[in-house]
């Protein structure tokens, strides 16, 4: 809250503060109806051995067993494994491109309005049509991924058929629908830069490199933090685009997390584990969510911190 | 047993019966439908040829019955977590479903849908004309019958819960351009098949011949191809886990044999691959579901018009083909049972039987394959009506928990056999704690 701000609340009374809560109350339900009781819900499923087309009450009480499982099922700790390889190599690569695209592409350069609309149009896309346009792109018979790779004389591969290529996939198919994303949070970020503080810096002598590691990047240091979080907690949630690319596979290689929830739930019929697998998600991206915003806190500022 | 004598144990009697016995008949069938005239009859299916073929033919049951059907069609992926949450609710929107066979016995384990023998025999309802015995044999037990000794094949105990529709069976194709021009001719047993292998990659210069191999489940049905002809089994009698027997180890030698000297990338192909890689010319045969004879003369589909013949699925120790695909069940929940049963029953009717495989679906009697115009339009269907004898309705366990099995155990170790992570006797070894514990948790062996 600003000093402004401060000095109104003294002065106004309590029935103000009322009407603030009158005004931010439907708000306040949706947001608790919308995600609380979601986030409770599952965890209460957790407790039970609940099989869905089956009534409720039919539902066993199985206690912390569901949450026992969760840390003794190697499955679950490979997935997560998979899961934090995935999301580091995804969004490092994302985050690097994305900023990197920005730079490159802010200022009143002509005809760069079409090419940033151009570039957003992956995020744009259904995630299952994301997975299926590369699924044909990476196949290993008709896959115009081969057909490049055979102008330079590179053997085609089987992508979706290797362990390592599959997961290689899933990564550039992730990397080209979500920097984009990136791209216009940081051009958004970099058109709020104030332009005196880059022309004192270019006057002080600095050049293009000095100012944007200097200068623009810690001035936009929050909008970098809010990207980073929301660009993790995506790649956590990973499902669709992996459901169809690869079904988790071959073997386990690219089950993530979330495609491991979603197998235990409704093919394994096992909804109770599925909840706990699904609490100890969100734990880690809460934590992960912490940290991000503890770096750098937008709220700081504000606090006069 | 005979199978009359499993049908009858497994309470079909009463329907056989209303076939044989005039004074039981049915009644005509103008006083039969009249009473649901103005009625609507909701059903739940997938976008897939032969409900293609079904949705051309329904407008004949309206203009014949005056029973209206509103179809809610959606991918198969989708449509059984829909089913689920619709059948689970005291009254749900859907009065017929059509459903994968390998989701019966959940779906009655459930309670979620209606056995069909009391609509057979009420003599309001029945077709005194409807010959249950003409539906083949193998298609009708493995997609209908829940409740056996073994739960999911005949015997005492067992009851009617759905009708096959949109069933299939395997059956080998391959490139007969290809194969006169080497000399080559269809491979008639496992061993003819796997000598083939290496010469025909080798002297055609393409795939020996297309198959699934994606992880999960499409890996699982490619196995299950070979082990059956082979002569093994998932479970022994008592529902111990055998597939890492010798037959399992050859079946899954074989599948990556036919994976390395197949089109490139078999260990990523579900079934659309498998089929296009086929009818793209890719590979030189096709040993899996009877839906690619539907497609191979369609010139906007393949690249192989004409040049394809069939032959059975080879025998190994014995010959048994695939059983599987698609049913139609009512829901315990649906508003118009009565109604619903007549559609069910008009759709799978020799008459209407004859029409939908004339637009494209897949036969499910005899008496279709028999007729004249059929043959006329499709010859090749000479080959299939000899390869449904060889039906194995005991193709797959179809338990309650079939589908983790299936994806979650099996699914994972054969496609990690595919890809050379692990050799097939250490695939298949290393699953057998995983399913011994699924089995354990449902009940089938001591904990």
């Amino acid at each position: 809250m600003t000093d402004a701000g401060g000095a109104a609340m003294t002065i106004n009374s309590r029935s103000n503060s009322r009407t603030a809560w009158f005004f931010i109350l439907p708000a306040v339900i949706i947001m608790l109806a919308a995600c609380l009781y979601p986030v409770i819900s599952a965890a209460r499923l957790g407790f039970y051995d609940w099989s869905m087309g089956t009534p409720w009450s039919q539902a066993k009480w199985t206690g912390w067993t569901s949450f026992e499982i969760v840390f003794t099922d190697p499955a679950v700790w490979r997935s997560l494994w998979t899961t934090l390889k995935f999301a580091a190599v995804s969004v490092s690569a994302e985050m690097f491109l994305g900023i990197a695209l920005a730079l490159a592409l802010e200022g009143n350069i002509r005809g760069m309005a079409f090419f940033r609309t151009l570039f957003i149009l992956p995020m744009m896309v259904a995630p299952i049509a994301v997975g299926l346009t590369w699924r044909y792109l990476f196949d290993a018979q008709f896959g115009l991924i081969n057909a490049l790779l055979a102008v330079f004389d590179v053997a085609a591969k089987g992508w979706l058929a290797d362990e390592t290529l599959a997961f290689a996939a899933i990564i550039i198919a992730d990397i080209w629908q979500w920097t984009p994303f990136v791209f216009i949070m940081v051009i958004a970020g970099l058109s709020s830069v104030d332009s005196t503080v880059l022309e004192a810096a270019r006057i002080d002598g600095a050049r293009w490199w000095t100012v944007t590691r200097r200068v623009k990047l810690p001035m936009i240091a929050h909008v970098l933090a809010i990207t980073l979080v929301m660009r993790l907690i995506d790649a956590f949630r990973v499902l669709e685009v992996i459901y169809v690319l690869t079904f988790g596979g071959p073997g386990d290689s690219t089950e993530v997390l979330s495609m491991y929830i979603y197998k235990t739930a409704f093919i394994g019929q096992r909804l109770g584990s599925a909840s706990a697998i699904s609490v100890l998600l969100l734990a880690v991206v809460m934590f992960l969510t912490w940290l991000a915003l503890r770096m750098s806190n937008p709220l700081d500022d504000e606090n006069g911190q | 047993m005979k199978r009359r004598d499993l049908l009858k144990a497994g309470g079909l009697a009463g329907i056989l019966a209303a076939g044989q016995f005039p004074l039981i008949k049915g009644v005509f069938a103008q006083d039969r439908y009249a009473k649901y005239r103005g009625q609507t009859v909701v059903m739940s299916v997938p976008s897939h040829p032969h409900y293609d073929a079904m949705t051309k033919i329904l407008p004949d049951f309206t203009a014949e019955t005056g029973i209206k059907v509103e179809l809610d069609k959606m991918s198969l992926a989708r449509i059984k977590d829909k089913q689920l949450l619709e059948m689970a609710k005291p009254q749900g929107d859907y009065d017929l479903a059509c459903y994968v066979v390998m989701w019966k016995t959940e779906y009655v384990k459930k309670n979620l849908v209606e056995p069909l023998e009391p609509f057979f025999q009420n003599q309001a309802l029945a077709d005194p004309n409807y010959d249950m015995d003409d539906i083949v044999k193998g298609y009708l037990e493995v997609q209908g019958l829940v409740g056996g000794p073994k739960t999911y094949l005949p015997g005492p105990g067992a009851k009617l819960y759905g009708l096959p529709y949109g069933s299939e069976t395997s059956i080998l194709a391959y490139r007969k351009d290809i194969f006169e021009k080497h000399g080559f001719k269809a491979p008639q047993t496992y061993d003819d098949l796997q000598k083939l292998l290496a010469p025909l990659k080798a002297k055609s210069g393409i795939g020996a011949l297309s198959s699934r191999g994606q992880s999960g489940h499409q890996c699982v049905h490619a196995w299950l191809l070979h082990l059956n002809p082979l002569g093994g089994e998932v479970f022994d009698a008592n529902w111990n886990p055998v597939f890492n027997s010798q037959a399992g180890i050859d079946a899954l030698k074989l599948l990556k044999e036919i994976s390395d000297t197949g089109p490139a990338g078999i260990p990523s192909y579900g079934q659309g691959e498998t089929i296009n890689a086929f009818l793209q010319g890719q590979a030189a045969m096709y040993l899996d579901s009877i839906l690619i004879m539907g497609l191979v003369n369609d010139p906007e589909k393949s690249k192989i018009v004409g040049q394809v013949g069939y032959a059975l699925h080879p025998k190994g120790v014995r010959y048994a083909s695939q059983s599987g695909g698609l049913g139609l069940t009512m829901p315990k929940n649906s508003k118009n049972k009565d109604a619903a049963f007549l559609l069910l029953q008009w759709l799978t009717s020799k008459a209407a039987d004859f029409k939908v495989t004339m637009a494209g679906g897949n036969a499910i009697r005899m008496s279709t394959l028999n007729n004249p115009d059929i043959l006329k339009k499709y010859p090749d269907f000479a080959i299939l009506k000899e390869q449904l004898k060889y039906v194995e309705p005991d193709w797959r366990p179809i338990i309650a928990e079939w589908d983790e099995i299936n994806i979650q155990a099996l699914g994972i170790g054969i496609s990690e056999a595919l890809t050379g992570k692990k050799s097939p006797e250490e695939a298949l070894n290393g699953i057998v704690p995983k399913v011994t514990d699924i089995m354990k948790r449902g009940g089938y062996l001591k904990a």
